[in-house]
């Protein structure tokens, strides 16, 4: 049964399926190799003090950095979540098709601005312009413009996803737009809007040019909007330069929390789509 | 409708965004305040509520900043100080800016700079020095002069056991190892400085390059940069053959980390060291010369003991201050942080191996503190 | 090629907004939320115009100032700032011998992107292909894991990792026999280093191009109709036969899309790039010497740029940021277009930075 196969052909395959091999392996190793070797550079430092204390000279801590950095991506949360969901809502339940194709177009255009683009218009505007210097609410704007196109996709994919059954029941009761909005559409699509706000959140964690430029940086918690505000992706980037077997450990440390809560946050994601999976198509009749 | 509705909404979206740039399109800037308004006065003394000063720059400063933060805090309660490093550029670019309250600075700003931001201040806190380390185990008390290293930083001289090498060090054994010059990448006081005392010692380098925070390095095939000063020390230390520029507050590491320190050869012909004595006499040397602006460094003075590479260290920051309790906060700073009794007690001051300012410039150092105001 | 469609009810096919449906009844209520739901749509189109009419105001004058020389100078210096005079060019003024030539800018910027994405886009297809084709179902969702852990690394992490960990180890063990190759091929000749430069940073850009292309992969093998594949086994082609007959020319405007998103992400990429490659405004004589790329320059120069004050270097690095929207605002978006025809849910995700 097996086919007299001309060996040249047999080879080939061989060799393909090889080379795919190691390409395989390519693209599965580095995560891992990447994780475990920034973890293992941060072991040094990895001790209960690193939560506890500062980044202040000397004490080698991360607090301030982590709860700048959960700071801003709450900031986010609150300015660019809305402002995204309602524009993706807009975009898929009441805008007329052309209209919507171009603001569609518009955000896809934002999403492709380099990050280091978005650092520098938000310096000149918001740090110099503006006069508001280093600001947590410049790295939150800097950061929401940078994450708005990515909710609005996803939200207005999450509704688009809703199946037309379910609209059309909607239109057959009468129900205004803004019910069948609220009660019909928006359960169905919450998850997967929530996975995109999430999505958010983990972009946010690990952005460092736009905050370079308008964040400034701080050994203190965060204290107010318009203070500057420490975050992880800082003291990585600075940290890496310095020397010192402190400085030097820190930053795989800071990298090490930045990775962690990433994961934290892609693994919640996940869940929370493979839920909105079985609940679309548990409705649909 | 559609087409109304597009058109609409991006003309709106663009005649905002007109307005917006349009507005802030006027480079003058607006933080630094008239000098024609009669100053409110400001005292010093604790302010009433916590107030924190943000200062970045200067790598060579930043370590004598760590240090005075807590002795600060102990003596004004209400006041912290919140250093950062980055480079002197970034210093004097976010002082300008009032991204931060004070940049820090080895380099004077400007003429330019004076210009476009009046009402901007260079207030030295203390005297710095500039080393010259190189990596070659088994060399010891190198000699070098100016003129000589500049021409190993345009490429012309390669070899350690060069001939203007060796006329400077009659005895001793140079090997033929590659010099691998190193320097700065960001833009920094130690550039400044360093090219300066380069553009007082070679015509070439004056005429060329010339001194600034940043330079038009000349291509050197085997040169290495680094950013900051303690990245200056560890890829020296991990680079045979190597020369490069420290400041003086990172120079116990270098020693340590088995760096040579170069003897300099001043304008009077000896080799010094960077001591403190030989500081100091640099200081005596050029203090009288130093302007009432106080934008100077002292580079190759006069003196038998003069070290060739001496500077102030300088805090830039705007006369005009948006608010009074930081005004407060600055103005108590810096008197206590030139006082031999405040910040530069003897004992932090050594620490980084500096030296206090001069005797004949703390009256115009006085005075410029004095002029900071609220308008 | 069949497009075989399927439709598991209520699923959109296709372009989603086919299958929607909108009721026409409004309350009083609606208006205003949907008055509300505009503005917020309205705010990403202002602020896009808002980005690009600022890099292009700020960059206008050192784009009179240099003029064509931004192409062919190789020499980028914010000049003498504590010179007396001032250098103009064609009525603009700036500090003495300031120049602002953007070559070793773009080509390290168009080095480092292409040899990544050449070393990307055949790694992550044939490594899709092996984990479609041969891997257990079971194993393979636990194997997609690491390539979405890949695309959530955050790129000041590939950087510290690329400079401090993968740099020095491929410096010690696998650069030299690269460089023994430059026996025939001069570039690849020169001193291997410790880790920094163009070769490196390469590499590390590849792996953070590898997830967009690889999840976007992904979805197309999923969608390679199952009839036309079990067909050309029947005929008796081997798997590799099947995959180069079928599967390839299924997916191959779905990666070339894919591709383009990669490079756009290639060449907007700051911080891992500003970490590893050198930081050095030299054209690269040879594949590990230390360069520049564009977005490297502009968060490296930007926070000294106030020194000048003429503001001029603040309008060149504006100017090579303008640089840099056009180009990855055309990868990305030739990208964008062709995966929203392809798949709907592949969201590249990972945008690190």
């Amino acid at each position: 049964m097996e086919s007299k196969r001309h060996p040249a052909r047999h080879a080939r395959g061989i060799i393909f399926w090889v080379l795919c091999g190691i390409a395989l392996v390519i693209v599965v190793l580095p995560s891992a190799a990447i994780i475990i070797g920034v973890v293992a550079k941060a072991i040094p430092v990895l001790r209960v003090t690193l939560l506890t204390t500062t980044t202040r000279s000397g004490a080698l801590g991360l607090q301030n950095a982590i709860i700048g950095t959960l700071t801003l991506g709450i900031g986010v949360l609150i300015v660019a979540g809305p402002i995204g969901i309602l524009s993706g809502l807009y975009i898929a339940e009441f805008a007329p098709k052309r209209f919507g194709g171009v603001l569609r177009f518009f955000s896809e255009v934002l999403a492709g601005v380099p990050s280091i683009v978005i650092g520098y218009v938000g310096y000149l505007t918001l740090v110099v312009r503006l006069h508001w210097g280093f600001s947590l609410l410049g790295g939150i704007l800097a950061l929401s413009v940078l994450i708005i196109p990515y909710i609005i996709k996803i939200t207005e994919v999450s509704f688009a996803q809703v199946p037309r059954s379910l609209r059309e029941a909607a239109m057959a009761v009468g129900l205004t737009r803004l019910t069948t909005i609220r009660k019909v559409l928006l359960p169905p699509a919450l998850p997967g809007i929530v996975s995109g706000l999430v999505l958010a959140l983990a972009i946010s964690t690990g952005e460092t040019a736009p905050l370079l430029f308008t964040a400034g940086f701080t050994d203190a918690n965060p204290s107010g909007p318009m203070n500057p505000v420490g975050y992880l992706t800082y003291v990585t980037y600075t940290d890496v330069s310095l020397p010192s077997a402190g400085a030097q450990a820190l930053a795989s440390a800071s990298a090490a929390v930045t990775i962690l809560l990433i994961l934290f946050l892609i693994l919640g994601g996940r869940l929370i789509t493979a839920r909105s999976r079985r609940m679309v198509a548990r409705l649909d009749v | 409708m559609n087409v109304r509705r597009i058109t609409a909404v991006s003309t709106a979206a663009v005649v905002a965004a007109l307005l917006v740039s349009a507005c802030g399109a006027s480079n003058s800037s607006t933080t630094a305040a008239t000098a024609t308004t009669t100053p409110t006065p400001v005292a010093t003394g604790n302010p009433t509520s916590p107030v924190t000063l943000t200062e970045d720059g200067s790598s060579l400063l930043y370590p004598y900043l760590e240090e005075l933060e807590t002795p600060l805090n102990t003596a004004y309660p209400n006041i912290t100080l919140s250093p950062a490093a980055g480079g002197s550029g970034k210093g004097q670019s976010d002082a300008e800016t009032g991204a931060v309250n004070m940049g820090g600075s080895d380099a004077y700003l400007s003429n330019g700079a004076e210009a476009e931001y009046p009402g901007i201040l260079n207030i030295p806190i203390a005297v710095s020095a500039q080393a010259i380390n190189y990596n070659l185990p088994g060399v010891s008390n190198l000699k070098l002069s100016g003129n000589v290293i500049a021409e190993i930083y345009q490429g012309s001289i390669t070899k350690w056991n060069d001939s203007a090498i060796a006329a400077l060090n009659p005895g001793v054994t140079l090997p033929s190892t590659t010099i691998v010059p190193v320097r700065r990448i960001d833009s920094s006081g130690d550039t400044f400085i360093f090219t300066s005392f380069l553009s007082a010692t070679n015509a070439a380098w004056s005429s060329g390059p010339s001194f600034g925070t940043t330079v038009t390095w000349p291509s050197v095939s085997n040169e290495q940069t680094a950013s900051g000063n303690p990245a200056m020390v560890t890829t020296c230390q991990s680079t045979p053959g190597c020369i490069a520029y420290i400041g003086i507050s990172v120079e116990a590491t270098a020693i340590t980390d088995g760096l040579g320190e170069v003897n300099l050869e001043n304008q009077a012909g000896n080799f010094v060291l960077p001591t403190a004595d030989d500081i100091n006499a640099a200081v005596a040397a050029g203090a009288t010369n130093v302007p009432k602006d106080l934008r100077q460094s002292l580079i190759y003075e006069t003196g038998a003991d003069s070290y060739p590479i001496v500077n102030f260290e300088y805090l830039v920051l705007h006369k005009g201050q948006s608010a009074l309790p930081t005004a407060l906060a600055i103005r108590t700073f810096l008197t206590w942080a030139i006082s031999p009794t405040g910040g530069a007690t003897a004992a932090n001051l050594t620490k980084e191996n500096f030296v206090a300012l001069p005797t004949s410039v703390i009256p115009n150092v006085t005075a410029a503190i004095d002029s900071i105001y609220v308008p | 090629m069949i497009l075989v469609r399927r439709r598991a009810g209520g699923s959109p096919t296709g372009p989603a907004r086919a299958s929607r449906a909108r009721n026409t009844e409004f309350s009083a209520g609606d208006k205003v939320f949907q008055w509300l739901a505009g503005v917020a749509a309205v705010i990403p189109v202002a602020a896009l115009a808002l980005i690009i009419v600022i890099m292009v105001v700020q960059a206008i004058p050192a784009i009179i100032y240099s003029g064509l020389t931004f192409f062919t100078s190789t020499t980028f210096s914010i000049g003498h700032l504590y010179a007396t005079t001032l250098t103009t060019h064609n009525g603009v003024s700036a500090p003495q011998d300031a120049s602002y030539g953007a070559l070793v800018f773009i080509v390290g910027t168009l080095a480092t992107s292409v040899i990544a994405i050449c070393l990307a886009v055949p790694i992550s297809v044939g490594g899709v292909l092996m984990l479609s084709e041969w891997i257990p179902e079971r194993l393979q969702g636990f194997l997609s894991t690491f390539v979405d852990l890949l695309a959530g690394i955050p790129s000041v992490v590939f950087g510290l990792w690329g400079i401090t960990i993968f740099g020095p180890f491929a410096a010690a063990h696998i650069y030299p026999t690269i460089s023994h190759l430059g026996r025939f091929i001069p570039f690849l000749k020169g001193p291997v280093g410790f880790g920094e430069g163009l070769l490196t940073a390469s590499l590390v850009l590849a792996l953070m191009v590898i997830p967009i292309v690889a999840s976007t992969t992904r979805e197309l093998v999923k969608r390679v109709p199952v009839l036309a594949k079990e067909g050309a086994l029947a005929l008796g082609m081997t798997r590799y036969e099947t995959v180069r007959v079928v599967t390839i020319p299924y997916i191959r405007s779905g990666i070339i899309a894919a591709t383009l998103l990669g490079w756009g992400r290639a060449l907007g990429e700051t911080i891992a790039v500003l970490l590893i490659v050198g930081d050095l405004t030299l054209l690269p004589h040879s594949i590990f010497a230390s360069t520049s790329t564009i977005a490297a320059t502009i968060a490296s120069t930007l926070d000294s740029a106030f020194t000048d004050y003429t503001h001029m270097a603040l309008s060149a690095l504006a100017e090579l940021g303008v640089l840099l929207l056009v180009i990855s605002l055309a990868t990305n978006l030739a990208g964008r277009l062709i995966v929203r025809r392809v798949s709907t849910d592949a969201l590249p995700v990972g945008r690190g930075i």
